[in-house]
């Protein structure tokens, strides 16, 4: 199971702030919470690809938005917005 | 002449009266406005090693080309002074009103320069330079709000730029209030209150000509419906206190003075949670389509403007998990006139001090919001012996109680550091270390490469460095045009965009690659104002703890700042800059940017 954290305009959009999925790439678990979280779409996530305004990090260190990274089970992606700043 | 210019600034002596003085096109040109002209004005208008709170310091109010256009976020001005918190250049940005108003007296900057006998408003109309007394209005404790509305009551049709009871008892990161928004740090209200200015008010009809206005008019309307994408979508919907639940979870939210990077009462003050439960509304600067100001309710039925950096300050760095009492401090700050950064960077480092028996208070500790709120104003007033201490910031602090306090005071040059935990975003480091202003997230967006893929933000390699001069070259752009930094995101191009949008503006055919050689020229301005003022390499380095205490806990544990790479790091920035090792500069450098 991946487990998705949302921050930010995602979490207010989906009104949750986890979603869990069964993937095994990040394109397939973006695919997962497009599934889960109709109102992500198209604005943060389309297709299994992130908006650009938005980013993920890997366990919450590594950002990276490459469809194809391999995920394991347990593994946590933390979804925030790409504009940092304040 | 270039249109979008008048061409001129105004020289407001206040002991000897007020002079227009011509700007060489050449200058405007290669510098465009903002902090560009400013520094360039400073430079001009000082000689080295001046006290920017003595009788010879200078403040430039410096527009820009952009300013009373329809161009979205242009509505905005430069302050640049020497700071006395750092004894480096200082350069704030603010926005809205007296902008505009500055702009039509027909002037491209107002510098006010010496002292006034008795305290006093400035009133610039057109070319008519009023200095009038207001005894009435000082040292009487009335909030910044409420003295800019008997101001604007009393001289009907101006806009203001007034200091507060911080300002007027010259706490050094005091800063300027104009109609609610701010230029906040390096403590520019209390080069004002040297002055014994209390505020300058504005006003002015001339109309800023520009040489294609059909074209500009579709850049404009271009630029406003890009506003409002995705881009912008952060700071419209929640505003930059969106950054707090996020940066928690990625451990790069200071807490308690630096000594974490998580906070475990960051949910109660996240801006999801302060959005679903105290929203009052949003409004936005003058001419600005993206709106980012959010307003909150506090204690006491008052409305309050939020932004991240006031509420890591006055929240988490404290160790505040009441939503109540950061509300209010942020409020107290606005009224006080102080910059909430270095208010909360300074107690909180007080909060440590206390804790760790250097200081002697009986409440002064993490978590006490009663005693945050209670020093807040000590400190603006100057009320006890710590509360003047504090007055200094934290550098000054730390030097009077010795050993080991100035490892662990929370600046860089005597800046106060914003909310972005260096060893968890460490190519941020290296522009918190190299800032000509000191730890400083607004002249360098270094924090945007540690958000990306494109480096390891806990160890970067020395290919972050020239995403790092990137980042500060724009910056240095933006705040010349003058534009809002949350339009970064919007350009497909920043330098063609611009360039376009001055071509319409002033019929010169400026170019991107034109530019990007402002962008540096400014950066090196600004560093060879810092080594007139006795700039030393030892000033572009981080406090003790970032490199020799590891966080401990969340996604960050065991994160340090390596000194080596650190030092590595500036070295490569350095060499980027065409600056020699030691971090000064080549005569071939200078005659090379056309200084």
């Amino acid at each position: 199971m991946i487990r998705i954290e949302l921050f930010g305009v995602p979490r207010l959009r989906a009104e949750c702030d986890v979603v869990d999925v069964d993937a095994e790439t990040l394109g397939g678990a973006l695919r997962e919470l497009e599934r889960a979280c109709p109102a992500l779409s198209p604005g943060v996530v389309a297709d299994g690809r992130l908006s650009q305004a938005y980013l993920v990090a890997l366990n919450g260190r590594q950002f990276t938005s490459d469809p194809e990274t391999a995920l394991r089970d347990g593994d946590v992606l933390v979804l925030v917005s790409a504009q940092a700043g304040g | 002449m270039m249109l979008g210019y008048f061409g001129r600034y105004l020289r407001v002596d206040l002991v000897h009266g007020a002079t227009p003085v011509a700007i060489a096109e050449e200058t405007l040109r290669s510098l465009i406005g903002g902090v560009g002209l400013g520094t360039a004005l400073l430079m001009r208008e000082t000689r080295a090693r001046f006290d920017p709170l003595g009788p010879d310091a200078c403040v430039v109010f410096a527009f820009s080309p952009f300013v009373g256009t329809s161009i979205t976020t242009s509505a905005k001005l430069a302050v640049v002074s020497k700071s006395p918190l750092t004894g480096r250049l200082n350069d704030a940005l603010s926005s809205s009103d007296f902008a505009i108003a500055g702009k039509r007296s027909g002037h491209d900057a107002i510098v006010l320069r010496g002292r006034a006998e008795e305290p006093s408003v400035v009133l610039i109309d057109g070319e008519r330079v009023r200095i009038e007394r207001c005894a009435d209005l000082w040292g009487t404790g009335e909030s910044v709000s409420s003295v800019d509305a008997t101001l604007s009551k009393r001289y009907p049709g101006y806009h203001f730029a007034v200091i507060g009871v911080a300002g007027e008892n010259l706490v050094r990161y005091a800063g300027i209030c104009n109609g609610g928004r701010h230029a906040g740090r390096g403590g520019l209200g209390a080069v004002l209150g040297a002055m014994r200015i209390k505020a300058v008010g504005v006003r002015g009809k001339q109309p800023v000509t520009v040489a294609d206005p059909k074209r500009l008019v579709d850049i404009a309307r271009d630029l406003a419906r890009r506003s409002l994408g995705p881009a912008t979508e952060k700071y419209r919907e929640l505003g930059t206190i969106a950054n707090l639940a996020a940066f928690n979870r990625l451990a790069a939210l200071p807490t308690k003075n630096f000594q974490e990077s998580t906070f475990e009462g960051a949910e109660a003050l996240s801006g999801e949670t302060l959005t679903r439960t105290r929203a009052l509304g949003k409004s936005s600067c003058r001419t600005c389509t993206i709106g980012c100001e959010h307003f909150f309710a506090a204690p006491g039925g008052k409305r309050v403007k939020l932004e991240y950096e006031s509420l890591f300050a006055l929240g988490p760095l404290c160790g505040i998990d009441d939503p109540d009492v950061t509300l209010a401090a942020a409020l107290r700050c606005d009224e006080l006139g102080l910059d909430t950064i270095s208010a909360g960077g300074t107690i909180a480092f007080a909060m440590e001090c206390n804790e760790r028996g250097l200081l002697s208070h009986p409440d002064l500790r993490f978590g006490n919001g009663q005693a945050l709120l209670a020093m807040l104003d000590d400190i603006a007033h100057g009320k006890s012996e710590l509360g003047r201490l504090l007055q200094q910031g934290s550098r000054a602090a730390a030097e009077r109680i010795g050993p080991p306090a100035p490892d662990f005071a929370p600046h860089v040059k005597g800046l106060e550091i914003p909310g972005y935990e260096p060893r968890a975003l460490q190519t941020m480091a290296l522009g918190f270390a190299v800032g000509s202003r000191g730890a400083d997230h607004n002249k360098s967006g270094a924090y945007e490469v540690d958000f990306s893929e494109r480096v390891d933000r806990f160890a970067p390699s020395l290919e972050a460095v020239a995403m790092a001069v990137d980042t500060e070259n724009r910056a240095a752009l933006i705040d010349s045009l003058i534009l809002c930094k949350f339009l970064r995101g919007v350009f497909d191009d920043l330098y063609v965009e611009a360039a376009e949008a001055l071509n319409a503006i002033t019929g010169v055919p400026f170019d991107a690659a034109e530019l990007r050689a402002v962008a540096e020229r400014i950066v090196l301005m600004k560093k060879l104002f810092n080594l007139r003022e006795g700039w030393t390499r030892d000033e572009d380095r981080l406090p003790r703890r970032f490199t020799s205490e590891a966080l401990e806990q969340g996604v960050a544990r065991g994160a340090i700042v390596d000194e080596t790479r650190l030092d590595a790091l500036i070295e490569a920035y350095y060499e980027a800059r065409g600056w020699r090792r030691d971090g000064t500069v080549p005569e071939q450098t200078i005659a090379q940017s056309g200084l």
